[in-house]
This record gives C-alpha cells, structure tokens and sequence, in this order.
C-alpha cells in the first residue's frame, strides 16, 4: 500500500507538547479506505502494522472514505517516521509521502512516543 | 489586561489580529485566534529551567553551567550541526549563523523537511510571488495545491481568500473559485469549487498536462491523467485563464512527493504559462511561523538559504549532502545543537538514531521528544509570547512579534549570544 503523511488539527493542537497522550494518539492513528479495512477483516479501533524495509510500527485503524483504497493517510509524526526512508534522492527532504508500505493486521500495542525515542537510544522525560 | 494586535506565533500566517488576555502573568483568553494559535498561547508544559541527562536520570542545573558546557560542546566539535530555527525569530536566527560560522559548522533549518524543494525550484525558474494583501484584494481564482489549509493554516480562508471580502472582490464567497487539488478528501476540498483528486504522485503529471492545455497544445492530452478527467482539465485550464487575477498557493503534497522540486517546477512553469493570458502568482504555504525568516535571514548573511556548511572557513550550500536529514543519516556529525524545533518526532527514525550517539544540547521552551536524545536542554521563552522579535510571514513580509508577559525566562538571542561570547574567550574554533 502507498503511505502518506500530513498534518492535522488535533496533531497541530499538541505539537507543542508531545509527551501528551493526545499527541501520542493523534500521530499513531492510520486512515483507511473502508474497503481495505474489510479486506484484511479488521474493523476501526483495530491495530495494524506498517513495514518498511527493516522498520515497522503498529498504529490503530481508523475507517475514512478521504483515502483512495489502496493507500493509508497517517499524522506526520514519530510513529510514520519510524518507517519513512531517510534517503533523500539529493534534495535535502525524504519521501514522507507516497511511500510502499506493507500494511497487516497486528495484535501488539501501540507504542508510546517515548518507546519510540527508546528503541532508537534516547531517554524518556518524565519529570 | 487585555494585549491588542498582537501576531500569533503558530505558523506563517502570523495572524496580526488577536487579542490576548493575560493575568498574573499567564494567558487566559485569545480572541480572534484559530484552535492552533490559542492552544500555543494557553499551553503550559514548560520546563522549569536547564536539566542535564546523566546516568540516574534528569538532573537540574544552573544556567551558567548549561551555557558554559554548551559552548564547550560546539567548541571540541569537528563538525556540528546547529539545526532548527523555525520557531524563533529573525534575531536569534542571526545569532545562530554567526555561532555556525565561527564554529566552521553546518546550519540548516526545518525548511530541509518542508518546502526545501519549493526553494530548489525557485532557484532554478524564479518565483512569480506577490503579498497576501494582493490575493485578498484581487483574486478571484485561487489554487490550493496539495495542502490543507483548514487544517495547517486555518485562518488562510478567512483572511485572505474565501471567506474574506477584498477590494476588487465585493462579495468573495460568491467570485471567488476555489480550486483544490489532493490526493485525499480533506475540509478544504469540502468548501472548493472545483476538486482535483489525483491519483498518489500524479501531481508533475497533471501540472504538466495543464501546462498543455493553457498552451494550446490540449491535443495531446489523454483522456485521463493521473485519475483526472481530460475534460476537467480543460474546465479547470478555462477558469484560470479566463481569472482577473489568480492565485496559485501549494503545500508539501507538493515538496514531499515524488519529483520534489521537479513538481514545484512544474507549477510555476503553469504560473508563468497562465501569465500569458492573464495575471497569476504563485505563494508556497510554508508552515511553522517563521521557517520563512530563516531562509531571508541566512541568503542574507551567507548568500544561501539554508543548509550552509561553513567547514571550508567560506559559506558552501549542497541540499542533499548539506542537509541535516543527509547529514544525521551519514553519521556524519558529532554534536548537535537544536533550536526551536523537534527534529526527533520529525525525522525518519535512520536520521534521529544518529542523535543517540552524539552530544545534543536543545534550546526549546517545552519538553518534546528531541529532550530524549538531549544531553543539555535549556528552556527558553517563547518567540512572540514571552520574547520579542522579527518573524517573515509566508508571503516575505517582516512583522514584529510582541512580548506580552515575561515569565523570566532568557530568550534564544541572549543565550546563543552567551555561547558565542564563550566560544570567543576560548579563542574561536
Ligand atoms: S491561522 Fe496560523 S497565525 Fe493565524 S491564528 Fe491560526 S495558527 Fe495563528
């Protein structure tokens, strides 16, 4: 499936402070045609996991009829930018849309943001 | 008290309009501002002062002590990269080319990441801009390209197009056309006149066919382009020829999308095809409030807008090798200094693992997910809110950013300057 990612009002509305749960839900919600939805036979609420090359992360289900099947729309964020490509083909910027992902069903949780920045060296704030 | 005209720090259409309230030294209300402006004004998660990682946890420390091992940081350095700017003003992005000069570092701003290619582009065919004054006053047909402004920019419908009555244009919901274009049904393709829904990455295409058409060359057009009917093209190619004044604004459906700067290329390729006919102008969205400022304040200084590399003691500019996502994912860096922006939630993950490995001092008023990779974060005050300062709004025009309480932080410019002042009592880099 191709991914794309972009900015929303609920993700613009925590940027400023991204260890909020809000921020956390927000950017790890993945839209989906509801035609591809009942193809994997999975409902909204539902987790999948987007792989790419080596990386993966697993996101929620959400049902939109604004995403063309075959693609998922999901909050320009951590959990996205787990699995974006760094390459940037010389222009500075990776493809952090249309990018061929592969989508399936998945039991494990949603990590926290703060999982995330652990699983690539850094440290939670919790102060 | 009730603070009047006062510019919203959130993105680049830096709102000149809102009224906030404050008491006790804290923000209470915001009139006139949109959901994203008053939540940065209402928001209160700031870090309390300077913290230092260390083994145990998170330590606090005197601002003396942060400032002090900052400047030793960049100063043992080979090559640091002092990356962000966006969320900050004019001054303090000044303060930080000349901290990258004297170091013989690499600076570069968010403007990598989002409309890097527009200024690619730009360098390559000019950029046909003009104000937003202009658009509001003129344009009768206005073109929203691969962005969302409902939703990034939601006061851009309603203070400069749409929704908004303009000089020229008496009644602008009912003359002005509205042309959306996404791959996505959003809430701006809700309110358009005309929808363009593209196929993924079929944007250079469609640019490209409309380029024939206005050109006289339709002919050659097929049936249908990248899901786009032959027949809407033409109507949508009619409407823009035959506008008074159109007005072309795009987002990173855009610049992040397959082709880059070849797509933006493209569009102002249409821009100037159109302004054959007619009057057209192209304005790219940018998005945090004062992205823009940094690329006039650093061409201004170094001749380039962003991704500088100053390791050769002159000024060296290649976006691609130069640019902090190129530059984290080659490993190549051995500190990081971060201002005002949160390259860790925004980069892919390849790029930030490379800040777990290196020292990272962050300049932020608020935790965010960059404090994770941080060594050294100290809190600053907000541009706009607590700090004055220059911000560019996303058509170029500088604006004033007012202080409407102090909550006794420092701003970006006296610590960079601090720094800076270390760094020279060192005996430079
Ligand atoms: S549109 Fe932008 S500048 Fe205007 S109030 Fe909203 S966030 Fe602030």
């Amino acid at each position: 499936m191709i991914l794309n990612t972009g900015r929303t009002i609920p993700q613009g509305n925590s940027v400023e402070f991204k260890p909020s749960p809000e921020y956390g839900a927000e950017t790890s919600r993945a839209f989906l045609a509801p035609l591809d939805l009942m193809d994997m036979g999975i409902e909204a609420g539902d987790r999948v996991r987007i792989r790419c090359g080596s990386r993966s992360a697993v996101l929620t289900a959400s049902a939109s009829d604004d995403v063309l099947p075959g693609s998922l729309f999901v909050p320009y964020g951590p959990h996205a930018n787990h699995v974006v490509p760094a390459a940037t083909h010389g222009t500075g910027m990776p493809d952090f849309k249309g990018i061929a992902v592969e989508v399936e069903p998945t039991s494990d949780p949603v990590r926290s943001v703060w999982d995330l920045m652990e699983d690539l060296g850094g440290k939670r704030y919790d102060r | 008290m009730i603070v009047r005209d006062v510019i919203c720090p959130f993105c680049a259409c830096l709102c000149d309009d809102l009224d906030v309230h404050v008491e006790e030294g804290r923000v209470t209300g915001v009139d006139n501002a949109c959901d994203l402006g008053s939540h940065k004004f209402m928001t209160d998660h700031r870090m309390e002062g300077p913290v230092r990682r260390t083994a145990s946890g998170w330590q606090d420390i005197p601002l003396e002590e942060a400032i002090r091992e900052t400047a030793e940081l960049l100063q043992a350095a080979e090559r640091p990269l002092l990356y962000g700017w966006s969320g900050t003003c004019g001054e303090a992005q000044s303060a930080g080319v000349h901290l990258a000069e004297r170091v013989g570092g690499i600076i570069d701003a968010t403007t990598s990441v989002c409309h890097g290619p527009s200024i690619l582009a730009i360098q390559e065919v000019g950029h046909p801009g003009c104000t937003l004054g202009q658009v509001k006053n003129r344009a009768d047909v206005v073109v929203y390209w691969g962005c969302n402004p409902q939703h990034a920019h939601p006061r851009h419908l309603s203070r400069y197009t749409t929704y908004t009555d303009g000089f020229f244009v008496k009644n602008a919901f009912k003359e002005r056309r509205l042309i959306l274009a996404d791959i996505r049904g959003t809430d701006s393709t809700n309110v358009a006149d005309e929808v363009v829904r593209l196929q993924p990455g079929g944007d250079y295409a469609v640019l490209g066919a409309l380029r024939a058409i206005v050109r006289g060359k339709g002919d050659v057009v097929p049936p249908e382009v990248a899901g786009v009917s032959r027949e809407q093209l033409f109507r949508i190619a009619d409407l823009c020829k035959k506008a008074r004044y159109g007005a072309f604004f795009f987002g990173m459906g855009l610049t992040q999308t397959a082709g880059k700067y070849k797509n933006i290329r493209n569009a102002i390729e249409l821009v100037d095809e159109l302004n054959r006919h007619t009057k057209w102008t192209l304005t790219p969205m940018r998005g945090h409030f004062n992205v823009y400022g940094f690329n006039e304040v650093c061409t201004w200084m170094t001749g380039y807008p962003y991704a500088v590399d100053f390791s050769r003691g002159m000024a060296f500019y290649n976006p691609g090798e130069t640019t902090a996502v190129d530059i984290l994912a080659r490993k190549e860096c051995d500190m990081c200094l971060v201002v005002a922006s949160d390259p860790a939630a925004h980069f892919p993950a390849e790029a930030v693992e490379h800040l777990a490995s290196i020292p990272v001092v962050q300049l932020d008023p608020f935790p965010n997910l960059t404090t994770a990779f941080a060594r050294i974060q100290i809190p600053v005050a907000v541009s706009g809110i607590d700090a004055e300062g220059t911000a560019y709004r996303m058509d170029g025009v500088p604006l004033r950013l007012r202080k409407v309480l102090d909550r006794g932080y420092p701003d970006d410019v006296t610590i960079l300057s601090e720094i800076a002042r270390r760094i020279g009592e060192g005996g430079g880099a």
